[in-house]
């Protein structure tokens, strides 16, 4: 086969291998993070999200991140400094810097790709003064400049990030030397529930499963991705929300709310009715309470990283010790 | 926490549909479900078609 015959060969193969008409194809030629988020379906669904009913069906769903705002709250007061600016990467509304204190945190940038989200509640709801900022978080250089923010925070946005790795590199050069980041994030057994209803009754019923359910991060990787990226006085824990519904309609009903619908890329666009009426009757049985309502679980993720600087205390030299521990244990 | 009750709001066909598999035809699809979780870790295609084969005709029924 020619040369020439191959390349005219080739653009119609890469239109096939080609996930969704949505997002840009992945290029060939360069080395990048694999996509496995559709972002800029993520973004659609988002903003269609806040403006139903003008943002009130969007704010009876807020129960989770709210909740989940409200630990991460703690944690933050936990840290005995106070800053003058903080960053609220992919804030939402703004579920996190809503809690803020004006003694604790002066002002909040959010930051969020989705406008009618990061605008969808307005600034009197707010106790410190805020900044609202266009902009996707997986571009967070192209913002803020390197080596200028006290503190970045974000609470349940980083679960849709394509590449999580370089996304906490960025958010480690934005900071100060000795800036905190403190993040949230969805993964671990998130929604294992409807992910088993749905594979179950996929394959029982079409004969093979499809990606409804994004992959998640493990616990365990967290940890290392902080190491990573260069943070430093690591703390990673995990929490769990259990949520009650009365049905698989209304927990899918409630993820379409809050913008939390599916956006891996090759997703298929729908789920076959008689496969949806077999995962509500599998997600019941299987995973159901005694009560007849089912429950679905968030497990949370929460990190704690600092940027490294000469004034943070290190460990000492191997062989240092003054001190034999044999002396104290005896 | 705890998301509302079942309301038998049955303007669009999905909720009508929903409703049909979780209150109407709740019997089908506690025998499908059963079916399937007795041997969940070996799941086949068509292995609960019958228990299926009943709920669908349930739903159908209920629907239209």
């Amino acid at each position: 086969m020619s040369l020439s015959r191959l390349a005219r060969i080739s653009p119609l193969t890469r239109r096939f291998a080609s996930h969704s008409a949505s997002s840009p194809p992945p290029s060939f030629n360069t080395v990048g993070p694999y996509q496995v988020f559709d972002r800029n379906a993520k973004r659609m669904q988002k903003e269609r999200a806040a403006l139903r009913n003008g943002g009130e069906q969007s704010r009876l769903v807020d129960y989770v991140r709210d909740e989940v705002a409200d630990r991460m709250m703690e944690r933050f007061l936990d840290i005995k400094r106070n800053f003058n600016t903080i960053i609220d990467l992919g804030s939402g509304p703004g579920h996190f810097s809503k809690l803020l204190e004006p003694d604790k945190a002066k002002k909040s940038i959010m930051i969020d790709s989705s406008p009618a989200t990061l605008h969808r509640d307005p600034a009197d709801e707010f106790e410190v003064e805020i900044e609202r900022l266009g902009g996707d978080e997986e571009n967070l250089l192209q913002m803020i400049p390197p080596d200028s923010q006290e503190a970045v925070v974000s609470c349940l946005s980083l679960h849709w990030v394509n590449d999580l790795p370089g996304a906490l590199v960025q958010i480690k050069e934005a900071l100060q030397p000795d800036g905190l980041f403190l993040g949230a994030m969805f993964g671990g057994d998130t929604l294992f529930e409807l992910r088993t209803a749905l594979q179950l009754a996929e394959v029982e019923r079409e004969g093979g499963i499809s990606p409804h359910i994004s992959p998640m991060t493990d616990t365990r990787d967290v940890s290392n991705l902080l190491g990573r990226a260069g943070f430093t006085l690591l703390t990673v824990d995990i929490d769990e929300v259990k949520v009650g519904y009365p049905s698989i309609w209304e927990l899918m009903e409630d993820l379409g709310h809050m913008g939390e619908r599916n956006a891996v890329v090759g997703r298929r666009p729908l789920i076959h009715r008689d496969t949806l009426a077999a995962a509500a009757a599998i997600y019941k049985e299987l995973h159901g309470n005694e009560d007849g309502t089912i429950p679905a679980t968030f497990q949370i993720i929460y990190m704690i990283g600092w940027k490294p600087a000469p004034s943070q205390p290190k460990p000492l030299d191997r062989g240092t010790g003054k001190v034999n521990l044999k002396d104290v244990l005896d | 926490m705890n998301a509302s009750k079942i309301v038998k709001d049955t303007h669009t066909p999905l909720k009508k549909f929903a409703y049909a598999t979780t209150v109407t035809c709740s019997t089908q699809a506690s025998t499908y479900g059963k079916c399937i979780a007795a041997n969940y870790t070996d799941v086949r295609k068509d292995m609960c078609k019958d228990e299926f084969a009943k709920f669908a005709e349930c739903l159908r029924t209920t629907v239209s």
